[in-house]
C-alpha cells in the first residue's frame, strides 16, 4: 500500500542544499586543475574557473566560500553568457556565509530576469525567513535594552520619589514653623 | 518491517531538457510548469511515503543536464541507492546518451545502485522517435526497471517513483538500529550492513531483502 504520511517531518529542502558540503578530495581535484592552468597558461578557462568556484562555495570553510565568491564575481564580467549560474551561486555562497542581505540582492537580481524560477524562489523564501529571524532577534535585543532603560528610569523615578517624599515632611515641618 | 523511517537517496539524471525537474515536481508537488528553466547544478526535494506500512523518507536529487555541469554532478552521487535515468521519447539522441549516463553511474557509485530507465514526454505522440519496445529492451539489457511517463499529463509518474522505491527495498538490507534517533537511521547497502551485523550474520530484525 502506498500513501503519504503526516507532515511531522516537514521537508527542509533548502537546508539540505545549503548544508551539503564537498569532500576535501573532490575540492582538491578541481583545485589542482585550476592551479595547473594558472601555472602553465597564466590564464584559467571559464570552465575551470566555474568548476573550481562551484567546489569552493560547497566547502565547509568560510575562507573557501569567500574565494569562490571572488571567482564568481569575476565570471559575471568575463563569462556573461552564463551569468544566471554565477548569480545563483553567489546567492548560495552569501546565504551559506549568513550574509543574508547581500544574498537577497543577488536573488532579487535573478528573479527580475526569471521571476518563476523554482530553485531561486525557494532560496528567496529561505533568505526571507532568516532575515525575519534576525530582525526579530534585533527587535528582542532592542526591546530588552528598552526594558533595561525603562527599568533604570523606573528606579530613577522611584528614588527621586523616595527622596521627594522624604523631603516632604521636613518641608511641611518647616512650613509649620513659625516664621520669625 | 522497520519501526523507524528508512531514508533513501535517489538521483535523477539524463540529458538536458528531457524533463527531469518536471518529473520530480509532478511527483513531489503535483505541479507542471511548461516554461521550466534549466536546473542550475542540483535541485533537491523530499517526499514521505508509506509502502506496505513501512515509512520511507525519500530524498530526490535532481541534477542539471547541461554539459557545463557534467564534471561536477558525480560529486552528488555518493550514498545514492537509486537512480532514475530519463530520456525524451521524441529525441533519439537523449536515448542514445543513456549509455554514457550509465557508465558515469558505474564509475561514481561504489555499490550496485538500483536503476530505472524512464522514457518521458509520451504526450508528444506525433513526435515520438524512440519506440517503447526499444526502450524496454535496452532497460532489460541494463538490468534496470522501465517505464514510460508524461510529466505534463501526469501519466505513470507516481508509479515510476514508487516502483523504484519498492525495488530498492528488495535490493537492500536495512538495519533497524534500536535506540537510534529516527533522523540518524541510515540506509546501508548489502556489504555495509553485513559488516555491521553481529557474528552469525543472520538478518537481524528489520527489513530483510532478497
Amino acid at each position: 500500500m502506498f500513501g503519504a504520511f503526516g507532515k511531522q517531518e516537514t521537508p527542509k529542502e533548502m537546508e539540505e542544499i545549503l548544508n551539503d558540503t564537498i569532500t576535501p578530495q573532490e575540492l582538491e581535484k578541481f583545485e589542482k586543475v585550476y592551479m595547473k592552468e594558472l601555472k602553465d597558461k597564466k590564464c584559467v578557462t571559464a570552465k575551470t574557473q566555474f568548476e573550481y568556484a562551484w567546489c569552493l562555495v560547497r566547502s565547509k570553510y568560510g575562507a573557501d566560500i569567500n574565494n569562490g565568491v571572488k571567482i564568481f564575481e569575476g565570471l559575471c564580467k568575463d563569462d556573461p553568457d552564463n551569468k544566471r549560474d554565477h548569480i545563483y551561486y553567489l546567492a548560495i555562497a552569501y546565504t551559506r556565509m549568513k550574509d543574508y542581505t547581500t544574498a537577497q540582492k543577488y536573488v532579487q537580481a535573478f528573479l527580475e530576469i526569471e521571476p518563476n524560477n523554482m530553485q531561486v524562489m525557494l532560496l528567496d523564501e529561505h533568505i526571507e525567513k532568516e532575515l525575519n529571524k534576525e530582525f526579530k532577534k534585533d527587535a528582542a535585543i532592542a526591546g530588552g535594552a528598552l526594558l533595561v532603560l525603562g527599568g533604570l528610569l523606573g528606579v530613577g523615578f522611584a528614588l527621586a520619589k523616595k527622596y521627594h517624599d522624604k523631603k516632604k515632611p521636613d518641608e511641611e515641618v518647616r512650613k509649620n514653623e513659625p516664621a520669625n | 518491517m522497520l519501526t523507524s523511517t528508512i531514508k533513501l537517496k535517489i538521483l535523477v539524471i539524463g540529458e538536458s531538457g528531457v524533463g527531469k525537474s518536471s518529473l520530480m515536481l509532478r511527483f513531489t508537488d503535483d505541479k507542471f510548469d511548461p516554461n521550466e528553466q534549466p536546473t542550475i547544478g542540483v535541485d533537491f526535494k523530499v517526499k514521505n511515503l508509506e509502502i506496505d506500512g513501512q515509512r520511507i523518507y525519500l530524498q530526490i536529487w535532481d541534477t542539471a543536464g547541461q554539459e557545463r555541469f557534467r564534471t561536477l554532478i558525480p560529486s552528488y552521487y555518493r550514498d545514492a541507492t537509486g537512480a532514475i535515468l530519463v530520456y525524451d521519447v521524441s529525441k533519439m539522441n537523449s536515448f542514445q546518451k543513456l549509455e554514457t549516463w550509465l557508465e558515469e553511474l558505474e564509475i561514481n557509485t561504489n555499490r550496485n545502485i538500483t536503476k530505472m530507465i524512464v522514457g518521458n514526454k509520451i504526450d508528444l505522440q506525433n513526435m515520438r522517435k524512440v519506440d517503447r519496445e526499444l526502450g524496454k529492451k535496452f532497460a532489460k539489457q541494463q538490468r534496470a526497471l522501465f517505464v514510460e511517463t508524461s510529466a505534463a499529463n501526469n501519466i505513470n509518474v507516481q508509479t515510476a517513483f514508487e516502483e523504484l522505491v519498492k525495488k530498492i527495498l528488495e535490493d537492500n538490507i536495512f538495519d533497524d538500529q534500536n535506540g537510534v534517533a529516527k533522523s540518524d537511521i541510515r540506509l546501508t547497502g548489502m556489504s555495509d550492513s553485513q559488516n555491521q551485523q553481529p557474528a552469525g550474520g543472520s538478518c537481524t530484525g528489520g527489513y530483510c531483502g532478497r
